[in-house]
């Protein structure tokens, strides 16, 4: 998810939902389309590809999950014989079993590092909340010919490398890095504070690389409210204060749900941040997965790392699909 | 007129510093002349003629942008075919797990997506190298591409497709002369959007890359993990500023194309 | 086809009163389904050669889908159209010798003038200058000359309307489609374009379908109507018959203003024996109506209605003389609406009757206001008597 760079299409997609068909009159369809065999193959091609390459990896990937560690590479058994048939298939089910992932039960390293994902994603999504809310409740105040280079200025750390942004910070966080030096000549501080390699890194990490994804919806939501409702509030005596709360954040929450979410799911997997800000006790589970990978190349481990992870992004994910149909109904 | 407001101005001041300081500081100290990163020894372009010596960096550079050009125009064609069938093949058998598997990789993440690629290459025996890259960043960039240009696809004025088929046009002629030219600015960005995920993927090219296919971002990351460095800095700015350079101009330009056809618009209906 | 046909006095050119004459179009028991839900309903409809033919009807009566059918974008469920005695319904869009004029004229923004219109003689691949000489005589028709490099969005409304037309009518299409061709224009460009689309299709003798629900534009442009109603026709005549011998409440109350009135047959008049008399309240003279040629008497107490133009009802304060309808009552409302004034007089039993008066004179004081007593009265000959 580091590299979710076209904001503006994929925040459309997430906060409006599946972009469906449109509810034209059913006539409508199928046009230009060739109506054998050329709708066959234009629907073969991309639907053979995402099964082999997408739904098919996953199969194996829950498949390996439940087998053994064995020395020889690739590291695990057993592998699907495919001359073997019905036989060998039975076989290699047979010789399945949970026990990587009991080994994750039991082992409090995988456990500590569930949660602790969850809590770093939650608190960074929260941060950006807060931080992302008055940028963008300000760019949807700023005068009508200034927005669109305001979101431009937004959108446009997108397409430059997430690694180069993050690598950015090393300089600035580290001992005897930028920001360190910065305060020590202020006379703020006369030690260097340690920031680079601690959960705070990582939460700076995740906040300035994931704003954007909080401020576009936000900004949508706000946007498109109408001043006459504050001027009606004003009107019938709120103070500008109160006017704020009892208006423009009830009617921003629909961006404030989907900012967070936007923020919490790719963060939850994220494995740049932690790796090159957090430090040695710094626990995330894409990181926990990399490891388990590339150090301990142990691949049923990591494979069921993966399953685990997946089976926990599918909750925040299925709770945001279903906000954003709610709020497609509330529109329509 | 609507003018900022002090808290607004301070909010986007400071919202904005947040966001592109770290990238100004980083283009700054590229142009160090000191090897230690934080410490300024004056002006200095050494680092740039560095980069440039470093075959290292200019095989990965190589094999990044042969890459990102052959999967994002691979992507691309196979995101507008999803797209098409998203969002003008009607019903058919499946669809559902067709725009599932067109979604999901949006929200997948990148080690599960990695991880599991590379799972499939093993047990089909590929050589793991420059081609499974390849198979890797069409997969997922397919999908964003797919996604742009739906959106186009949804708002497309159908009575444009008939009025083609209507004068003579086949099916095919149609989607050739009308239906593409008219999506073109689309296609673009998804090739655009395509060509830029493939060139920032770190962990996915990790995982599906083998010896002999290292690329830039590979190459920055196993650098990066031994401390910064000025080569990088001055990698990265180069990085940056061509990027945002392309970006830039290419908003620029469709602002200006914008804002004439606004002009010309207004002009047609002053003048009858 | 018998004699030439001449738009200039109407009533030469009626292909369809003679019975030898063959229709270009004919729709024989077509249904169209969407799912459960039925646009067209057992229809059948004919359509001749250098007719100017309009589909009117409210929003969703399926007069669109009728005219998507003959440009080819739908296929009926049931039933055939015929085009010259050859089956239309398995011959595809681009196959077909029908051109159409899109609603959102549908301009192909990334072409020019001129690449618009040229794109369906392309797609025949004739001549290059075949296509360049037909593209100019287009261009000069619609009178969009200094216009021809431009593209669509550098054209005001009407001219792309214009460019829509040039580039329906290149191909010189048996037939052309016109889905609500002014609608999108303002009222007096509307006028305008009206008579424009007339003189074209008298000068190129083509034959038009427009779809469209403006009455007023319908009966201006149109050679015949057919009013639709939920997927059937209710009537097809000419806009004079349609206008004065509505055959049903529905097509009378459609176009324009009416006042009805019902109640039952009691027999024919007792002075004019092509007159009817309707009884439509116990405490009042019954209505009389006069009977089209040749006359045919409804069968005593049969319920019918009649209905009355209010342009035809007269409004005085003294009682009339010389009519055959004459009620009281008292002006409840007055539209004033510049050229005429309507006035909406309840009877003493509760009818509204409305009568309009053209504003013939500077209206410093009326002769009639509100509350007055009055008398609203119409001849026999004035109002139909209507079955359902």
């Amino acid at each position: 998810m580091s590299n979710l760079t076209n904001l503006t299409e994929v925040t459309d997609l997430l906060t409006a939902g599946e972009p469906e068909t449109p509810q034209r009159p059913k006539r409508r369809s199928r046009m230009v389309l060739p109506k054998n065999f050329g709708r066959c193959a234009l629907i073969l091609v991309p639907y053979v590809w995402l099964l082999v390459l997408f739904l098919i990896p996953f199969i194996i990937v829950v498949k390996i999950s439940l087998s053994d560690t064995a020395i020889a590479m690739p590291p695990y058994t057993p592998t699907f014989d495919w001359a073997g048939g019905w036989a060998s298939f039975k076989e290699m089910v047979g010789g399945w079993d949970f026990e990587n992932f009991t080994w994750l039960m039991e082992d409090d390293l995988y456990w500590k590092s569930y949660l602790s994902s969850l809590e770093i994603a939650f608190v960074s999504s929260l941060l950006a909340l807060l931080i992302g809310y008055p940028i963008a409740y300000s760019m949807a105040r700023a005068p009508a010919e200034w927005r669109p280079t305001l979101l431009m200025l937004i959108i446009l750390p997108f397409w430059t490398s997430f690694l180069i942004r993050v690598y950015a910070w090393i300089g600035i966080l580290k001992k005897e890095g930028l920001l360190n030096m910065l305060l020590m000549h202020l006379g703020i501080i006369d030690d260097p504070l340690t920031i680079l390699n601690t959960d705070l890194a990582v939460y700076i990490g995740i906040v300035y690389s994931y704003l954007p994804f909080m401020v576009l919806p936000l900004y949508s939501s706000l946007e498109k409210m109408d001043d006459s409702l504050l001027e009606a509030a004003t009107d019938l005596g709120c103070s500008p204060f109160k006017a704020f709360w009892l208006i423009t954040v009830p009617l921003s929450l629909p961006g404030v749900i989907a900012g967070c979410f936007l923020v919490f799911i790719p963060a939850v997997g994220e494995f740049v941040i932690p790796d090159l800000l957090g430090g040695s006790n710094t626990l995330m589970i894409g990181k926990t997965l990399w490891v388990e990978f590339f150090a301990n190349r142990d691949w049923p481990v990591a494979s069921a790392v993966a399953v685990i992870l997946l089976i926990l992004l599918v909750v925040p994910i299925v709770l945001f699909q279903r906000q954003q149909e709610k709020q497609q109904e509330k529109g329509a | 007129m609507k003018r900022f407001s002090f808290f607004n101005a301070s909010a986007l001041t400071l919202g904005f510093a947040f966001l592109y300081l770290p990238i100004v500081l980083l283009i700054i100290f590229s142009f160090n002349e000191s090897r230690l990163v934080t410490v300024w020894g004056g002006f200095s372009t050494k680092w740039y003629s560095a980069v440039f010596a470093n075959k290292g960096f200019m095989d990965a550079a190589w094999v990044t942008v042969r890459v990102g050009v052959v999967s994002a125009t691979l992507a691309t064609i196979l995101g507008t075919m999803a797209a098409l069938v998203l969002v003008r093949a009607g019903r058919f058998p499946g669809k559902t797990l067709f725009s599932g598997m067109v979604y999901a990789p949006l929200v997948m993440p990148e080690v599960i997506t990695g991880l599991s690629l590379l799972l499939l290459f093993v047990s089909l025996d590929f050589d793991r190298g420059f081609w499974t890259i390849i198979l890797a960043h069409v997969t997922f960039s397919m999908c964003y591409s797919a996604v742009v240009v739906s959106s186009r696809l949804v708002t497309f004025d159908m009575s444009l497709e008939e009025a083609a088929m209507d004068l003579g046009a086949s099916r095919m002629a149609t989607f050739f002369q009308v239906t593409v030219p008219i999506i073109l600015p689309a296609i673009v960005s998804a090739w655009l959007l395509s060509f830029t995920l493939s060139l920032d993927d770190l962990v996915i090219a990790s995982f599906t890359s083998g010896p002999g296919a290292t690329t830039l971002p590979m190459k920055i990351y196993s650098q990066v993990r031994l401390g910064v460095t000025p080569e990088i800095n001055a990698l990265s700015t180069i990085l940056v500023v061509l990027v945002s350079t392309g970006v830039i101009a290419a908003s620029l330009l469709t602002k200006r194309r914008e804002v004439q056809r606004r002009r010309e618009e207004r002009a047609a209906f002053a003048e009858s | 086809m018998n004699g030439s046909p001449n738009f200039g006095s109407g009533c030469s050119f009626a292909p369809w009163a003679d019975p030898h004459e063959k229709p270009l179009i004919r729709f024989d028991a077509v249904t169209k389904k969407f799912d459960d839900f039925v646009a067209i309903d057992n229809l059948n409809l004919k359509i001749y050669e250098r007719e100017f033919f309009a589909l009117l009807g409210p929003s969703g009566c399926g007069k669109t889908t009728l005219m998507r059918m003959l440009a080819g974008f739908e296929q009926p469920t049931t039933g055939s159209i015929m085009m010259n005695q050859e089956h239309l319904t398995d011959i595809p869009p681009h196959r077909r010798p029908v051109n159409m004029m899109f609603q959102s004229y549908a301009l192909f923004p990334h072409m020019t003038v001129e690449q618009n219109i040229a794109f369906g003689l392309k797609q025949e691949r004739r001549p290059k200058a075949e296509i360049k000489e037909r593209v100019e005589e287009m261009i000069a028709l619609v009178q969009l000359q200094p216009f021809a490099k431009r593209k669509p969005h550098q054209l005001s409304g009407g001219q792309r309307q214009r460019v829509a037309l040039a580039r329906s009518l290149a191909k010189k299409p048996r037939l052309l489609l016109l889905d609500e061709p002014l609608g999108a224009l303002d009222r007096k460009l509307r006028e305008q374009t009206q008579f424009e689309l007339m003189t074209i299709q008298e000068k190129l003798g083509l034959t038009f379908v427009i779809v469209t629900h403006d009455q007023e534009e319908a009966m201006t442009v149109a050679s015949r109507i057919a009013l639709m109603e939920q997927g059937k026709v209710v009537q097809v005549a000419t806009p004079r018959e349609i206008y004065e011998t509505p055959n049903c409440r529905y097509v009378a109350d459609f176009l324009g203003d009416v006042n009805i009135v019902g109640g039952h047959i009691l027999g024919p008049d007792d002075k004019e024996e092509d007159i009817v008399q309707l009884a439509w309240h116990e405490d009042y003279a019954p209505l009389r109506v006069r009977l089209p040629q040749p006359v045919t008497f409804p069968a005593k107490g049969k319920e019918m209605w009649i209905a009355v133009r209010p342009e035809k009802v007269r409004i005085t304060k003294d009682y009339p003389t010389d009519t055959h309808n004459i009620l009281k009552g008292k002006v409840l409302d007055i539209a004033y609406t510049g050229n005429i004034s309507t006035y909406h007089v309840r009877t003493e039993d509760g009818q509204i009757i409305k009568s309009q008066e053209a504003n013939l004179e500077h209206l410093h004081r009326r002769a009639i206001t509100w509350d007055d007593e009055v008398y609203v009265h119409w001849r026999a000959g004035g109002c139909v008597l209507l079955e359902r």
